[in-house]
């Protein structure tokens, strides 16, 4: 708890610029990672949820956040920084691949 | 969502949460300076989640399940706040507090 | 950023809520203030009565001045007057991109009001989600520190591992550490739900800016198809090109009034003094959780009703009903209360983690504080104390500025940021905690000083006495809070005198 960290940041501070340069690099990656895996999702549900399209943008977006959350904390809970970015990637790459998709039947047009 | 069914809602929000206070060995010791039985704690607990049970449906009842649920956690934090500080403050208040609270509820009711 | 999940989350949670704490405790003190905007609204404009007014005149007077003063406007909107908000507001746009133009109409006349040039209550609602910057720049700042407060949540939840048992835990007879982690916990635990609810739906209210993805991809971009679809407002009809005569206003909006239960709140006509102008009159909401405003939009010339804003579907409602839960214009008296006393809660689960992140850190006897250790003890005494003092002079600004100043509006706001100003640089040259009760006590005067200049300043003697009820109780619980501190300060003192030359002190002394 906060309790003892005093003393434990005071012997990280020691640990010097790797720990500082792992510390950023989760920032970095929580900030712009979990955006684009939260903007990713909301396109594509945006696009494929079963519902009318306005309804289907209210859900994605009021979902959104939670996705952020949560992609955030996994990036700080996950034990080192490449397993946070392959935890994160994985994810953004197959919802990535769903939205090319789902544009391209977009583009396409409905079936008449 | 008149003032009095808040009112109902923050007496028996007080009694619940002074009940489930009063059946942590911890507390009871502060308020009444000495230990108790289990099966009094027990019996404290359960009348505790009893009375915060029927405040939800009180809550339900007087102002549906639109504003209902918002009421019924409003008036658990307003009187949880007040546990505290009775606990922390002025102990040997709390007995007679919850217990004053009980019939305020009951006059709530009268009245609405 | 240790092993394990929990010292991760704690680690999380003591950084995240460090890095937003200031901007989220402004945020939170100014969103709580706002409950109360249409009351801080009349007080500082003291020369408006409050009380009821008939719409239908007022909408057209709005009109009138618009139709001369703004001739080459895209849109016009006018409020009409409200019971708590004695004016009738115009506002109205040249171009999309420009700032919308507006005025405050005296509700009898019609002509600019009499009443002082002040942005009143709305001062800390623009505050709370802009913080009076450029407003892009604002949202955005105040969006990602509220996302970084519900990782800070939700990361303290995984920390506090004994949340019911500790649940009613306030230990004041322990070290000054234990004294403020119980009250962060408490302040944080007990209003849990509001402290969620609050943060996630003030996200949701601006979440369309912050996340725009949803209406990139499936509307190609165009929100106003969005919010159309989503029945949140009337579609914009193109303008004709060519100008053209409207109907008078007062029996649309009474055909329009015929069909609806809740009274007329705005206004708006599109497109005006064109043969294809559209007047929408937008209704109150009715009593519910979701901004749902019922709205009928008229041809303008010929008089047909072209389009009624039907119910929402489920996703929508929730939605707004996020908006709705966030602003709690539904809310009775009490609830309204409530509301307030859980955002004071949010506040003081921001102030006090703040203070804990330093009491933790405290130097050893003997030991110079650390840079970070000053610079978050500044930013703290300057925020948590600072902007309840530059609260209290803008109060005091409003009754005390000459009333035909010119830039009234804007000497006001410009006393809430000196007097912040002032407030956050005196203490970083006074010992810490004498700062505490010096600032304590400097905002505790000013707070109790509101209701009296109010008074002696205006001929409307005790007419706001809940306004000046709360700011005593501010000012009382401000100055309570200094002789506080003050008294531990004493008793430390003494505690210092009385410990032998080179003897162990006491744990519990050492560490308070």
């Amino acid at each position: 708890m906060v309790d003892g960290s005093a003393s434990l940041d005071r012997v990280r501070a020691r640990q010097g610029w790797r720990y500082r340069a792992a510390v950023a690099g989760r920032v970095v990656l929580a900030a712009f990672g979990g955006y684009a895996l939260a903007a990713l999702a909301t396109a594509f549900l945006s696009l494929t949820l079963p519902m009318v399209r306005s309804e289907a943008v209210a859900t994605a977006t009021l979902l959104s956040f939670a996705i952020l959350a949560g992609a955030v904390i996994w990036v700080f809970a996950a034990r080192t920084l490449l397993r946070a970015a392959i935890g994160l990637g994985i994810p953004m790459a197959l919802v990535g691949v769903g939205l090319w998709v789902a544009l391209g039947l977009v583009a396409a047009g409905p079936p008449a | 969502m008149t003032p009095l069914s808040i009112a109902l809602n923050l007496a028996l929000s007080f009694a619940g949460l002074a009940a489930l206070c009063l059946s942590m060995d911890r507390h009871h010791r502060a308020i009444a300076g000495r230990g108790q039985s289990r099966t009094r704690a027990r019996g404290l607990r359960l009348a505790g989640w009893a009375v915060i049970a029927v405040s939800f449906a009180a809550a339900i009842l007087t102002s549906d399940w639109n504003f209902g649920p918002v009421q019924w956690i409003g008036s658990l934090t307003g009187a949880a706040l007040l546990v505290v500080a009775l606990v922390s403050y002025r102990p040997a208040w709390i007995r007679p507090a919850a217990l004053l609270a009980l019939p305020l509820a009951l006059a709530a009711v009268l009245l609405a | 950023m240790r092993p394990g999940f929990r010292q991760s989350m704690a680690w999380l949670h003591t950084w995240a809520g460090l890095v937003t704490g200031w901007v989220m405790f402004a945020v939170f003190v100014t969103g709580t203030a706002t409950y109360y905007r249409a009351d801080i609204s009349l007080w500082m404009r003291p020369e408006l009565r409050a009380g009821p007014s008939d719409p239908i005149p007022a909408a057209e007077r709005g009109i009138a001045y618009l139709k001369t003063h703004a001739p080459k406007a895209m849109a016009w909107y006018v409020s009409v007057p409200q019971p708590d908000r004695p004016v009738i507001g115009v506002y109205w746009m040249d171009s999309l991109e420009a700032p919308l133009g507006q005025a405050l109409l005296d509700r009898e006349t019609g002509t600019p009001t009499r009443a002082r040039d002040t942005q009143g209550g709305d001062f800390f609602y623009r505050f709370h989600y802009e913080l009076q910057m450029m407003p892009t720049l604002g949202r955005w700042i105040v969006g990602g520190a509220a996302m970084i407060l519900l990782v800070a949540l939700i990361s303290g939840i995984v920390t506090h591992r004994r949340i019911f048992a500790d649940f009613f835990t306030f230990r004041r007879d322990k070290s000054a550490q234990r004294g403020w982690l119980d009250a962060h916990n408490v302040t944080g635990v007990l209003a849990l739900p509001f402290h969620l609810m609050i943060t996630y739906t003030g996200i949701v209210t601006l979440g369309l800016m912050y996340m725009p993805w949803g209406v990139t991809a499936a509307y190609k971009g165009d929100d106003l198809r969005f919010f159309v679809e989503s029945a949140q407002s009337t579609t914009w009809r193109p303008a004709a090109g060519r100008p053209a005569e409207a109907l008078p206003l007062a029996p649309l909006l009474a055909r329009a009034q015929g069909e609806v239960s809740e009274p007329l709140e705005m206004v708006i006509v599109n497109n005006p003094r064109d043969a294809g102008a559209t007047v929408v009159a937008v209704f109150e909401e009715p009593h519910g959780l979701a901004h749902q405003h019922p709205q009928i939009a008229f041809d303008a010339v010929s008089g047909a009703v072209v389009e009624r804003v039907g119910t929402m579907k489920p996703a929508a409602h929730v939605f707004t009903s996020f908006m709705g839960l966030h602003e709690a214009q539904f809310a009775s008296p009490v609830l309204r209360a409530l509301f307030f006393l859980c955002g004071l809660m949010g506040a003081a689960t921001i102030a006090t983690g703040l203070v804990l992140w330093s009491v933790a850190r405290m130097p050893k006897a003997g030991e110079a504080p650390r840079f970070g250790l000053r610079l978050v003890r500044g930013l703290n005494i300057g925020t948590i104390l600072g902007l309840p003092i530059g609260m209290a002079a803008f109060f005091l600004a409003n009754r005390l500025l000459p009333v035909d100043l010119a830039h009234r509006a804007t000497w006001e706001g410009g006393v809430f940021f000196g007097a912040w100003a002032l407030a956050a640089l005196v203490p970083l040259a006074r010992p810490h905690r004498r700062a505490w009760v010096e600032m304590g006590l400097s905002a505790g005067l000013l707070f109790g000083a509101v209701p009296i200049v109010g008074a002696l300043t205006t001929d409307r003697g005790f007419d706001f006495l809940a306004f000046d009820a709360a700011m005593l109780g501010l000012g009382l619980v401000l100055a309570l809070g200094a002789r506080a501190v003050s008294l531990y300060e004493g008793r430390r003192a003494a505690a210092r005198a009385a410990r032998p030359a080179g003897g162990l002190a006491p744990k519990g002394l050492v560490k308070a």
